[in-house]
């Protein structure tokens, strides 16, 4: 049976390992720094298994729960406690051993990737403590601390983006994501703030979802509006999208495992637990719907013409996200039959799940190209790997199905859910049902775009003639045994695992039993339609691309000049950038400069004055000092004189 | 005519004070600066000895007592401090020493400045006792 004390271990392992890397890794471990990372995630993995196995065996809203001590807490009316508080509860129970088993393989991935850096210690370091915060994060039952979490992964996240920190693309890239991203965690604060004002001034997790499902619906609105602000900040939604792409600057087992698999979906996370609160108010889950399905479709558009492989993987975890987040604001008018929203939180959390395999296996695939190919990764420059390369071929190939949606493998299932849930929100009388409606055939034309990008970065780069880039000086080859084993360790979960967990409704069913969730009694039928139409789009798009890429290349010339100025504005990321710089930044370099100013010529100026009148008594006063010693004599004589003037006749000054 | 009282004493006292206090502003001579620091000193052994007697009790006199001791010290110090000073400069005049003034200020001059230090006199020298003084050679060896 498993003891919830232990729950404390899965983030603390990876914490310790990050201290004994940052102590000991530059100096003893060096080339064997991984080691402490690679024992401490398997040993949460074990722990956070286990705990996840004894979950299936309880019963509906079954939790561990663990109260590990004081964090910091003050007294008063309105007391802010801070606790270590722990639960681990189905929603935990699907995440942590995601993360443990991902961060497993991609450290082993990582030891021959970063083989022979001169920051081999410090990136295991920083590894292990993102491990350690996704954790902590995953497990709180205390809003702090998930807020500490929270920033934890963001500070991990900019020091491995800005890993190779010499590089300005690479320093600018973490800058950025640390400042967007920062934006997202504002709201998160302030949304943390209104819960607990709103809810007896308590912190507790599970007492703010009990608590707030009572608070006025407007109520609900504001403050899950400052949460879901933070979770599009971290989880890379329209409009706070633009740090993502650029974080691709990092080494790529990163990208693999903070901007792909685990980090940027915490704010799906934090979404998913709240839903049942969420739920109250129908125009917030539109909200969330609608920025989801925009970034879906955005970030696919924009990965149809990008020609950096990292990048097109980088647009198109944009757009699962923003998948994820239409499943789950599908709840929207499911206030009444609270299954409908266990159906939308399961169906995004499975997205989730599967996406955080394939996209997993799909970043590092990229990755073992870049490492045998000398850190080239445009896809012009790439071609006809496939017999260079045949085991990283066959990972991205099967990352790529599943990303695609194909049918039987792992997209597939979790896609259909969304798309299930949200035809059953575009059919309801309750919210906003002609949305959605939208929004499903916007979701649909989302999902064969994603088969034609996916699948035209992989007939770019495997099919085709051979091409080799002069980086690779004539010598590229396959990856060692330590990195293409790992993909063949993720090659058949990312294929598999929605299939064994999609057609037995298992992972549905054992999330319904968090706390909050109704029990599903009802199954809910799948529409032929969606499927065969999103088969269709998929096996079109995969088509599309074969036939512009492989079969007849001068179509592709011909697609470019038809779809003229679209084309240049998805090339361009839709000027976003651009228009942020002349939005956001620009204003506020002129104030920065007008600050800058204000500051120089008017707070200095003061400051100084005040400091220069000591300086001018002093100038005043220090001619007494002349050193003849009789007026010395005169002064002291005079002084005396007049304190015994003081002395004399003072109680008559005074009267 | 009444016998002295207090108030004489007093009086004679703070005289001699204000006259030490005058002479020890204005003149720059620091042998006669010395003397007039002296000429305060009594001014305020009188005064001891003088409530001493008022009050019928020892305490003033002892304290003069204390004064005199003091007076005498100060009275070698000061001396040997006026001989260092004035091998220095080879002058006995006060204002010459203005170290202690600020660094940039101007050292003050006199507007009618002293009469030039006169040559140290040379005092004729002793043999050191015991040895025969040179003698001048005789001419004649007749």
């Amino acid at each position: 049976m498993f003891e919830p004390y232990l729950m404390g271990l899965i983030p603390l392992l990876p914490a310790l390992a990050g201290l004994v890397i940052f102590l000991f890794g530059p100096k003893v471990l060096k080339e064997a720094s991984h080691w402490p990372l690679i024992l401490a995630c398997a040993a949460s993995l074990f722990i956070a298994l286990s705990g996840a196995y004894s979950l299936t065996r309880l019963g509906h809203e079954a939790s561990f729960s663990h109260h590990a001590g004081i964090w910091f807490a003050t007294g008063g009316t309105h007391p802010v406690v801070a606790g270590w508080d722990f639960r681990f509860d189905p929603i935990s129970g699907m995440m942590t051993p995601m993360v443990c088993f991902l961060g497993l393989v991609i450290a082993m991935f990582s030891a021959g990737y970063m083989h022979g850096d001169p920051g081999y210690a410090r990136y295991f370091g920083v590894f292990s403590l993102f491990v350690a915060s996704m954790n902590l994060l995953l497990l709180a039952d205390n809003l702090i601390l998930l807020y500490a979490g929270w920033e934890g992964v963001g500070v991990c996240s900019y020091l491995l983006v800005g890993f190779w920190f010499a590089k300005p693309s690479a320093a600018k890239a973490a800058r950025k994501a640390f400042l967007v991203t920062r934006i997202g965690d504002v709201g998160l604060l302030l949304g943390i703030f209104l819960l607990w004002a709103g809810c007896d001034f308590q912190l507790d997790l599970h007492t703010v979802l009990e608590k707030a499902r009572q608070l006025p619906e407007d109520y609900i609105y504001f403050a899950g509006m400052l949460l879901f602000i933070g979770a599009m900040g971290k989880s890379a939604q329209f409009p706070l999208h633009v740090w993502l792409p650029d974080a691709m600057e990092g080494p790529t087992p990163v990208s693999a495992l903070i901007h792909a698999a685990t980090m940027v979906t915490a704010g799906v996370y934090l979404v998913a637990r709240f839903l049942p609160v969420f739920s109250r108010s129908s125009s917030l889950l539109a909200f969330i719907a609608a920025i989801g399905c925009i970034t879906a479709l955005l970030a696919a558009l924009i990965a149809l013409t990008q020609n950096d492989l990292k990048r097109i993987l980088a647009y198109s975890t944009i757009s699962q996200l923003g998948y994820m987040f239409m499943g789950l604001g599908s709840a929207d008018g499911a206030a009444s039959q609270s299954e409908l929203v266990t159906v939308a939180m399961t169906a995004g959390m499975f997205h989730l799940f599967t996406h955080a395999f394939f996209k997993a296996l799909l970043f590092l695939s990229a990755g073992s190209i870049m490492h045998a190919m000398h850190h080239v990764i445009d896809i012009r420059k790439l071609g006809g790997l496939r017999h260079v390369l045949p085991w990283t071929h066959i990972g991205f190939l099967a990352g790529a199905v599943a990303l695609a949606g194909l049918f039987p493998f792992s997209g597939f299932w979790s896609k259909e859910e969304i798309l299930k849930s949200l035809d059953l929100a575009a059919h309801r009388t309750d919210g906003h049902p002609d949305a959605y409606k939208v929004m499903t055939w916007l979701a649909l034309i989302t999902s064969g775009l994603t088969a034609f990008y996916t699948f035209r970065a992989y007939f770019r780069v495997f099919w085709g003639e051979e091409v080799i880039p002069e980086e690779a000086h004539g010598h590229a080859h396959e990856s060692p045994t330590s990195m293409v084993s790992q993909l063949l360790v993720l090659t058949p979960l990312a294929l598999g695992i929605g299939w064994y967990f999609g057609y037995s409704h298992l992972l549905e069913h054992y999330l319904a039993k968090t706390h909050g969730f109704a029990h599903m009694e009802i199954e809910i039928a799948s529409k032929s339609w969606i499927a065969i139409t999103s088969q269709v789009l998929a096996v079109a798009g995969i088509a599309l691309a074969y036939v512009v890429y492989i079969a007849k290349p001068a179509l592709d010339g011909l697609m470019r000049k038809a779809s003229g100025p679209f084309y240049k504005l998805s090339l361009n990321r839709f000027y976003l950038d651009e228009l942020f710089t002349i939005v956001l930044v620009r204003p506020f370099q002129v104030l920065s400069w007008l600050i800058h100013v204000l500051d120089r010529e008017l707070w200095d100026r003061l400051v100084d004055s005040v400091a220069r009148l000591p300086a001018w008594l002093g100038d005043r006063v220090r001619p007494v000092q002349n050193g003849l010693i009789q007026f010395y004599a005169l002064a002291m004589a005079l002084g005396l004189t007049i304190f015994l003037v003081f002395l004399a006749f003072g109680d008559r000054l005074y009267r | 005519m009444s016998p002295p009282g207090l108030s004489h004493y007093l009086v004679i006292g703070a005289l001699l004070f204000v006259i030490g206090m005058i002479g020890f502003l204005t003149r720059r001579n620091m042998i006669l600066m010395f003397l007039n620091a002296e000429l305060m000193i009594q001014g305020v052994a009188i005064n001891f000895v003088a409530f001493a007697r008022h009050r019928g009790n020892l305490e003033g006199q002892g304290f003069f007592l204390f004064l005199l001791a003091v007076a005498a010290c100060e009275a070698a110090l000061a001396l040997a401090l006026i001989l260092v000073l004035y091998k220095v400069n080879n002058s006995l005049d006060i204002s010459i020493w203005q170290n202690l003034r600020e660094d940039d200020m101007d050292p003050i001059v006199d507007e009618e400045p002293l009469p030039a230090a006169l040559p140290p006199e040379t005092a004729p020298k002793l043999p050191v006792a015991g040895t025969e003084p040179a003698q001048e050679e005789e001419l004649s060896h007749v």
